[in-house]
């Protein structure tokens, strides 16, 4: 493959919608052309992470391995399509296998040139981590579908008509602390008076215990992050309710849907009483496609806990299986 | 924090769960995977029962402060044991001149004559504020055997003055009604003295034969906004299980092995292992329970709402 293919195969993907073509020659010197044969490994389950591909032609399955030794192919990565940048972008271990389902050809790009993609203050560096966000979006949804799936069942549980619809039915409190705010580990490292930026851009509201603040298939009024307390988040069918994630302190819940446009994936409950901030639709969308200190602090934290939630939803997955 | 590691099931070394794995419990006092900046450096205890010693419904007790990466006495020792059910239990403290390292703080606890013995990952907030309202609620007999400091040991105390006989076996489910009606005794008393920090609870009982464990946090996530503890707490009083047939080596991967009936079951603060393949996450607010059969190991989960 000459490098100008390459740079019209990386100029396809959605990912690098917004680099020009000097920088997807930069990024087209940095990628590595692998092939691999069916049936081989890339990496392991629990691996440390140190690249990420995207699959030219052929195919590679992500299995789930499960106690007993069984296994579950959960997801499959086609031509044009990528697989571990989660891994890459929080550095744990690999939540799966991944596993050549044909002879593949791919392109690899390791972890240093991750982060120089994730780098710098130009639109397509925005317009790079907004389109990984859609992707952990879309990931995120397709595992709960897996859940959804082995659940069986209709959608059950509470309705739109349950969850908070205006956040005057919730009492406002003042902002926290600021210095316990940034020890939570969701905001380590990022700019202080960015992050106060973002902080500040929604209102505090306390929510009691068992109130619900989204309801699967409904539109989310907002996007919250719990300060204080826990947001359990579940899928009911049927009879059948299972937590696919808790949001407790650092930790949001409501973007995936603001992000994609689609309903909410999951139904979001205050497991505790907690203290939440709000951020209402409007803002979410002026913050997510804005190119300043603030927008970058906010994508950075909206990434961090997308990769989270996507690697823990296939933990319920698992349990259901085994239960099933 | 802590980490626990409980077995019940076929005979099992005892070395394999501590030592040989690439994140055995001993691993895991020094160079603990899961956990954020704290060490477990406050000491070691197991109970381990093995049907064919003598007094085969009494286990074997080993406790010690050293640490046991350097515990020649308990390498030897755990690779002569065969064990059916184990509780094992490495012991942090927060670095401070306040905790005690001691060996009646030791885990798991078991007062003489009693046959639960009991392991806790987790800490109760400011309980110096309510540890004497729970006289109210432990047997006198079982008060006064209580020798160290922790807030574990009264956990303990509680648990046991829930049961009919506190010095009897009970099967799985009357531990478990014992243990949740103790966690409502101390949510309780948490709100009768305005106690609303966030505290883990992560306990692991066993007889023997019935084994229990709890994943839970009263007031999760409500943190004081000077409290170190807001960094280490929640994502690292983890807990998770693997259940199958057998723990084995193949190829040099450690992993259950399935079977149908399930014969083992494995709960641990962290898996054993790098590879995750072989384990559950329990989810917060939830419990385990098991329990030997003739047919094999019955097991169950349950949401837990104390």
């Amino acid at each position: 493959m000459s490098d100008a293919a390459t740079v019209d195969f990386l100029a396809a993907l959605p990912l690098f919608e917004g680099f020009d073509r000097a920088g997807l020659e930069r990024l087209a010197g940095v990628v590595r052309r692998r092939r691999v044969r069916a049936d081989q490994v890339l990496w392991r389950q629990g691996e440390g992470a140190r690249e990420m591909f995207f699959v030219l032609d052929g195919a590679v399955a992500e299995i789930l391995g499960l106690p007993g030794g069984r296994t579950r192919e959960v997801g499959r990565a086609s031509a044009g399509e990528t697989l571990g940048e989660v891994e890459l972008l929080d550095g744990v271990g690999h939540p799966t296998e991944a596993r050549a389902a044909s002879d593949a050809t791919l392109l690899s790009l390791g972890r240093l040139g991750f982060t120089d993609l994730l780098a710098g203050q130009e639109a397509s560096v925005f317009a790079f981590r907004r389109h990984l966000a859609e992707l952990f979006t879309t990931r995120l949804r397709a595992e709960l579908g897996l859940v959804s799936e082995a659940l069986g069942g209709e959608i059950a549980g509470p309705t739109g008509d349950d969850a908070v619809h205006t956040f005057s039915e919730l009492e406002e409190r003042p902002a926290p602390d600021s210095a316990y705010v940034r020890r939570m580990a969701s905001f380590h490292g990022v700019d202080p008076l960015a992050l106060w930026g973002f902080l500040t851009s929604g209102r505090y509201v306390y929510c009691p215990q068992g109130r619900v603040l989204l309801a699967e298939g409904a539109p989310p009024p907002a996007y919250y992050l719990t300060i204080n307390g826990a947001v359990e988040k579940v899928l009911v069918r049927g009879h059948r309710r299972v937590r696919v994630g808790l949001a407790g302190p650092g930790r949001a819940f409501g973007g995936e849907a603001l992000i994609d446009g689609l309903p909410s994936p999951l139904t979001a409950v205050a497991r505790e009483r907690s203290l939440l901030l709000v951020i209402p639709a409007e803002i979410f969308e002026r913050l997510f496609h804005g190119e300043d200190a603030v927008s970058r602090v906010f994508l950075e934290v909206v990434l961090r806990d997308l990769a989270s939630v996507v690697r823990e939803a296939l933990r319920p997955y698992a349990r259901v299986l085994l239960a099933t | 924090m802590c980490r626990i590691l409980a077995y019940l099931g076929d005979p099992l070394p005892v070395h394999r769960l501590l030592y040989e794995t690439d994140n055995g419990l001993v691993h895991q006092s020094h160079s603990p995977r899961m956990m954020n900046k704290f060490l477990n450096l406050a000491g070691f205890g197991m109970k381990a029962w093995d049907p064919a010693s003598l007094h085969p419904q009494e286990p074997f007790s080993y406790q010690a402060t050293t640490l046991p990466s350097y515990d020649r006495n308990l390498r030897s020792i755990s690779s002569k044991l065969g064990s059916t059910c184990l509780v094992a239990h490495v012991r942090g403290v927060t670095y401070s001149s306040e905790s005690a390292v001691a060996e009646t703080n030791l885990h798991p606890f078991q007062f003489a004559g009693a046959g639960v013995a009991l392991a806790h990952n987790g800490h109760l907030r400011q309980f110096g504020r309510m540890r004497y309202a729970l006289i109210d609620h432990v047997r006198p007999e079982l008060a006064q055997r209580i020798e160290g400091t922790t807030d574990s040991e009264w956990i303990y105390a509680l648990v046991l003055s829930q049961l009919d006989d506190p010095f009897g076996r009970p099967p799985a489910a009357e531990l478990a009604e014992a243990t949740l009606a103790a966690l409502r005794v101390l949510r309780q008393l948490r709100a009768e003295h305005g106690i609303d920090t966030s505290s883990p609870v992560n306990l692991c009982l066993s007889t023997g034969e019935a084994l229990v464990a709890t994943r839970v946090s009263f007031d999760y996530g409500w943190y004081p906004p000077d409290d170190e503890m807001l960094e280490t707490d929640l994502p690292f009083v983890s807990l998770w299980y693997a259940i199958g047939g057998e723990y084995v080596s193949r190829d040099g991967d450690w992993q259950m092995t399935a079977a149908d009936p399930v014969r083992s079951l494995l709960i641990a603060s962290e898996p054993l292992t790098e590879d995750l393949s072989g384990w559950l996450e329990v989810p917060e607010y939830s419990m385990l329970t098991a329990e030997l059969t003739p047919a094999g190991l019955a097991f169950g989960t349950r949401d837990l709402d104390v």
